[in-house]
């Protein structure tokens, strides 16, 4: 038989108390965190994959959701929809005036048209034609400019570029 | 009831607070503001294209834009491999040569970054990460800069302040060199004046293409207050130029007041 040590022996024994201090601070300092990081709006914008957007003090949001284009380093796609790889536009040539992407162009055209359809059944006031572009930060300009040339011809004139937004 | 043993509080003991709702609390705030927060934030920068002067494909013009004339400025900022200009109806400013150094940090080892000069005749050349002996990829590149040069291609220096902003003097020059009692202007828009106390407050650094290009285009803003086109800004680049140099000047012109920025090619 063991022997009790101590005055009253019939004192229950004490459990080792779990320190939760600690364990405050730490949700303490993950609920600040993300707290700063939340966001009440969401994020209408979907990033495609392979895609490192520029960095940018640009700080407005897209208000609705517009036709997104995308440019990657080997393809090129429309609302997260491949389309043509990006080899086939460098592939026209920089003298070319005026250059368009027939594979993109096609596509475009298709969901301008979708567009206009809504216009006559009365969903949209007026076709706005607005495109927000992304592109990878490390493509050239000719890809760019090639990509803006083919929606401007279909009509998407309103072009805005997605950038990630850097921290001030 | 009085035969009841009755708990005693010894002398210094302290109540304790009972934790465990705030812990319940915090265990289901946790997930919610997990599921709603936004770790990277996507912004848009809206293009202004000029209407009926070609940038707008739907309106294209194949022939040249008559003789323009009203008191428009168009301001074009032209961008090469090795040079930025800033052009406008009356003429063109002195161009701005520059080196361009990239920053590479790598993605197995964020503590591993190698800063090297860029050689625009062999884009595909890649530093080696020091680590793993292999060449960095394209995607590891974290930064361009561009650092202004003379006409022998040596960098030129400028001061700046610990927070990394350029300094220049009233009339809007790079300062080389600042000494007790000067009077400096801190290129924030608008400028901020600063008396030097203490010189070891700044420091010599070269002089960022970015930082020299936001000076002009503030010097032009105030200069050509009442022009009708006193917003916009044109930039015209060469094919091979990256999309993230483009971005970054964007935002250049953004920070000296003009907003509404067309894009357009630099024919060769």
């Amino acid at each position: 038989m063991a022997i009790v040590r101590g005055r009253n022996k019939y004192a229950t024994p004490k459990s080792a108390g779990l320190i939760i201090t600690s364990l405050i601070d730490f949700f303490s300092i993950v609920v600040i965190y993300l707290m700063k990081s939340y966001s009440a709006e969401g994020s209408i914008l979907t990033n495609a994959d392979n895609l490192v957007l520029p960095n940018s003090v640009a700080i407005s949001k897209p208000k609705e959701i517009y036709l997104q284009l995308a440019a990657t380093s080997d393809m090129i796609l429309v609302d997260n929809v491949p389309v043509v790889p990006t080899d086939d536009v460098r592939r026209i040539p920089q003298s070319v005036a005026d250059p368009i992407v027939p594979k993109l162009e096609e596509k475009l055209q298709a969901a301008y048209q979708k567009e206009q359809q809504m216009v006559r059944l009365g969903a949209l006031n007026k076709i706005q034609g607005n495109v927000i572009i992304q592109v990878d930060k490390n493509l050239e300009f000719d890809v760019l400019f090639k990509l803006m040339n083919t929606c401007g011809k279909v009509g998407y004139n309103n072009m805005n570029f997605a950038v990630m937004e850097r921290e001030q | 009831m009085s035969n009841m043993p009755r708990k005693k509080l010894s002398e210094g003991a302290e109540a304790e607070i009972d934790l465990k709702p705030f812990i319940n609390f915090l265990v289901v705030l946790i997930p919610v503001l997990m599921l709603s927060a936004e770790f990277a934030k996507i912004s848009i920068i809206n293009l202004k294209l000029p209407e009926g002067r070609g940038s707008q494909t739907e309106t294209a013009v194949k022939t040249p834009p008559p003789n323009d004339d009203s008191d428009k400025l168009l301001l074009t900022m032209i961008v090469t491999d090795s040079v930025v200009t800033l052009g406008a109806k009356g003429g063109f400013m002195p161009s701005l040569f520059y080196k361009e150094f990239h920053k590479y940090v790598s993605r197995e080892d964020r503590g591993v970054e190698v800063t090297v000069e860029y050689d625009p005749s062999n884009p595909k050349k890649m530093p080696l990460n020091p680590k793993t002996r292999k060449p960095f990829t394209v995607y590891e590149r974290q930064e361009i800069m561009l650092y202004v040069t003379d006409e022998n291609r040596n960098i030129i220096n400028c001061m700046y302040t610990k927070t990394n902003e350029m300094l220049t003097d009233a009339n809007g020059k790079p300062m080389q060199k600042v000494n007790p009692g000067d009077t400096v202007y801190v290129l924030t828009n608008p400028r901020r004046m600063v008396i030097v106390t203490n010189p070891a407050q700044f420091v010599l650094k070269p002089l960022s293409a970015y930082d020299e290009m936001k000076n002009r285009l503030m010097k032009i803003k105030q200069r050509y207050v009442d022009v009708p086109d006193g917003n916009d800004i044109i930039l015209a680049a060469e094919n091979e130029v990256a999309y993230d140099k483009i971005v970054q000047l964007m935002d250049v012109a953004r920070a000296a007041e003009f907003p509404n920025i067309a894009i357009s090619k630099l024919r060769s």
